[in-house]
């Protein structure tokens, strides 16, 4: 069933046959079976507009003083996953958002620097010795969450990455298994929905849509990897050909990054949010969080005050699911010491904030005597995983994936100004955008203890301290950076190119509150259940132990599916306190 | 260089387009969205006065952009008043390092600073009153400082900063997209020339296909041009 090993030329998946029967299968498949348990798709406008004001309007809205079933605090892949799972199930939801309601005819534009406001922009301090710059890929705002913006990449983990500590002796091990996701994955994949070539690499599996037509930039990767005799295929991104509901075809219009106005790339806003809302869930937008409340007596989480149009609130509520991203959940638990957990809501074990993860992201670039216009299609179109595991014959463990991405000229100019050029020199590299290619990797960074968010003394306009993110990279790390450069010139030389330039980043934040076995491992189970206090979880990619070298939003909605399920079947009628299973999943 | 015969090109920096002649992504706004259409073209309007620079600091912020994206010669995008608009409005992305001030604060504080270095190195001259290779060699200075610090804050961090807020002024201008023959916005319509030198009917072609690094190389700087 799973595959393993390092960089194979094909990996051929689970036999040829096998292969082109289960992708006939899913892809023969008709919708009914997804929008019986997920209507969102179908809930949005038919007419040329793409979203249903009206959905807004007939929203449910609930008195703080209601005692709701549950709070979710942030809208975005976690939050709004978890939102729809529960109305569904019958719960009485609430979410909070700090950001805006999103309406992708009015709010959004092709147009990089007029989507600045899709990012989270609220200060905060950034340090170690690699201080990671944060904002436009790997912060988000607003109903949809950082997934509005998110390349639209969704790959999943490899059965390996669930054991890197027993595999290698460094990381962490999760306190599930693949075998435990793959259900929930098999779910996401049909609700985003996904499209994608058959995929040998991990668990090979299929995906529910063919995969879309390449630009110039995927044709270069393709050419590059064939002649290097390394597998490439085309996939896996959340973005509809054909129609999905009354989503449309993509029309390549290249934009992803700016918040896709076709309704073709996924995002909570249109995948999970109007079926949340039919279902009764409220989703109350420009209301920020500042606090978890909960009962010295008891020990349980009693709702979350927040603050809305200048004024103060608290939203009463029998569960607290906080799913604010790598550095606002942490931020919140930390910012809601008290009595009880003078370190910060659940931080008896000096976890919260700790094993924080970025993935080291360099993007290199190759000149071609052609035109690529790597503008035109959706920036994510074509993957290789085949550097993904380990490979015994390299000094380093894990490995990276290598996909192509595709700067718009503001991000290009980033590009071409890190190599140092100014001036006419800058100028002149850029009138020779239409001539360049661009491959990205995802380098598997591993968990750290020091890499981490504390509270600094400076505050935001809240009157809260604001987060400040320490990243620091181990040896491991840099030999990836380097291996995965390589590679990537490599590819790009193979395909033609006459230049390479590599400007080094990162991508992705995952951890800050890691799940674990156990209370002194993890700040939530496997079910996304904090030890601490019995009512509250953290529904976000905080709990992510490692991150593989995959984009994280596939697994963290995933993980809130499973957690969902396990929530509806266990902790309704009337528990206040969820059961905790005894012992790992 | 040699004197050119076509007559200036209004929509291209600088009066000229080598690479995509004629090309003008404007002539395409009617097939954009509303929304997008409003944002773009606000930034061909006209921009508001400077509210955040103060004169002395406009005297260095100025030639300081000039020579980063070598903006030499009319029409020129308007970048001076793009970044104090940006500056004035916190316009950020939010994040500092912890060892730099916010950007705004940076900005006043690496502005004064080059005019310590201009006094410093030529007899107490102010940046703005340097001829262009005396301007270039402080800001080459600068950048070759690497990650040393420089008035008190890491110079590649300051550097970063100029060219961050540089190049997000200039390349969000359609004049700049002309010059290297970005399709702009595509929406509704989208684009159907998908793949390897191949174009939309209304896209020009690269009419000097030279790659920069074949070409002679200048001395990394500003100066190929304008002199």
């Amino acid at each position: 069933m799973t595959a393993q090993g390092g960089h194979r030329p094909d990996p051929g998946g689970g036999g040829r046959a096998a292969s082109a029967f289960q992708t006939l299968r899913q892809s023969a498949r008709t919708h009914r079976a997804v929008r019986e348990r997920n209507a969102s798709a179908w809930l949005l406008p038919n007419d040329g507009t793409r979203f249903d004001h009206a959905l807004i309007d007939r929203m449910r809205r609930y008195p703080d003083g209601d005692e709701v079933d549950l709070v979710i605090v942030g809208c975005g892949a976690g939050g709004a996953t978890l939102a729809q799972r529960m109305a569904r199930a019958g719960w009485s939801v609430v979410v909070l958002e700090a950001g805006p309601f999103w309406d992708p005819d009015t709010d959004w534009v092709s147009d990089e620097a007029g989507s600045h406001h899709l990012y989270w922009t609220e200060p905060r301090v950034i340090s170690g010795s690699d201080p990671v710059p944060l904002g436009s890929n790997n912060s988000g705002r607003g109903v949809g969450g950082s997934m509005v913006h998110f390349a639209g990449y969704v790959p999943r983990l490899h059965p390996s990455d669930f054991r890197v500590l027993s595999d290698h002796g460094v990381g962490a091990d999760w306190p599930l298994d693949y075998a435990d996701l793959r259900p929930s994955y098999e779910r996401i994949e049909e609700e985003l929905p996904v499209a994608g070539q058959y995929w040998p690499w991990g668990d090979p599996h299929s995906y529910p849509y063919p995969p879309h037509p390449v630009g110039g930039n995927g044709e270069v990767f393709l050419r590059g990897a064939a002649a290097l005799g390394i597998e490439a295929r085309v996939g896996p991104v959340a973005i509809t050909p054909g129609r999905f509901g009354n989503r449309p075809h993509c029309v390549y219009r290249g934009f992803c990054l700016q918040g896709c106005k076709v309704n073709a790339k996924a995002s909570p806003l249109i995948t999970h949010v109007p079926d949340a809302l039919v279902h009764g869930a409220e989703i109350r937008a420009d209301a920020m969080a500042t606090r978890i409340e909960t009962d010295p007596h008891s020990g349980l989480a009693t709702g979350v005050r927040y603050v809305r149009g200048g004024r103060e609130h608290v939203q009463r509520a029998r569960t607290v699911a906080v799913a604010g991203y790598s550095i606002e959940t942490p931020r919140l638990l930390l910012n809601s010491a008290d009595r009880r957990f003078p370190e910060g809501l659940c931080n008896d074990h000096d976890l919260v904030g700790r094993y924080l993860m970025v993935q080291g992201a360099p993007q290199t670039a190759g000149r071609f005597a052609e035109e690529i216009r790597m503008y035109k299609a959706p920036p994510p179109e074509v993957t290789s995983e085949a550097f993904y595991e380990t490979d015994p014959s390299q000094p380093y463990v894990r490995g990276f994936s290598v996909q192509n991405i595709s700067p718009l000229p503001i991000t290009w100019a980033e590009h071409v100004a890190a190599q140092g050029h100014w001036g006419e020199d800058l100028r002149a590299y850029m009138r020779d955008y239409v001539h360049w290619a661009t491959l990205g990797a995802l380098c598997e960074f591993l968990p750290y203890a020091d890499n981490r968010i504390t509270l600094a003394d400076e505050h935001d306009r809240h009157g809260l301290p604001v987060a400040d993110m320490a990243y620091s990279m181990g040896d491991n790390d840099r030999q990836l950076v380097k291996a995965a450069r390589t590679a990537m010139e490599d590819i790009l030389k193979a395909a033609g190119a006459t230049e390479v330039i590599t400007i080094e980043r990162y991508a992705h934040l995952v951890g800050g509150c890691r799940m674990g076995r156990n209370a002194t491992e993890g700040v939530v189970d496997a079910d996304l259940r904090s030890f601490a206090v019995p009512n509250l979880l953290i529904t976000d990619g905080s709990v992510l132990p490692t991150q593989g070298s995959a984009n994280p939003a596939l697994t963290i909605m995933a993980l809130v599916d499973r957690a969902a399920l396990r929530l509806a079947e266990g902790a309704r009628s009337g528990l206040r306190a969820p059961v905790r299973d005894t012992g790992t999943v | 260089m040699a004197a050119r015969p076509t007559p200036p090109d209004r929509t291209a920096p600088g009066g000229r387009n080598p690479r995509f002649p004629g090309y003008d992504v404007l002539s395409q706004r009617g097939t954009w969205d509303a929304v997008t259409a409003g944002v773009v073209l606000a930034r061909t309007g006209p921009q508001p006065a400077l509210r955040f620079f103060t004169p002395a600091e406009e005297a260095v912020a100025e030639p300081l952009l000039d020579h980063l994206l070598a903006q030499w010669e009319e029409p020129r995008v308007p970048v001076l008043r793009m970044v104090d608009a940006r500056l004035a409005e916190l316009q950020t992305d939010g994040w500092r390092y912890t060892d730099m001030p916010e950007d705004p604060q940076a900005w006043r504080r690496s502005l004064a600073g080059l005019d310590v270095d201009a006094a410093a190195r030529h007899q107490g001259a102010h940046f703005a009153d340097l001829d262009r290779p005396h301007q270039a060699g402080l800001l080459q200075a600068v950048q070759d400082l690497g990650s040393d610090r420089w008035h008190g804050m890491p110079a590649g961090h300051v550097w970063n900063l100029w060219t961050r807020y540089a190049c997000t002024a200039f390349y969000s201008h359609p004049w700049a997209w002309n010059e290297i023959g970005f399709g702009g916005p595509a929406y509704p319509r989208g684009y159907a020339r998908l793949g390897i030198g191949v174009r939309e009917p209304w896209e020009t072609a690269d009419q000097a296909p030279r790659d920069p690094v074949q070409r002679d190389r200048a001395p990394r700087g500003p100066e190929g041009d304008g002199t």
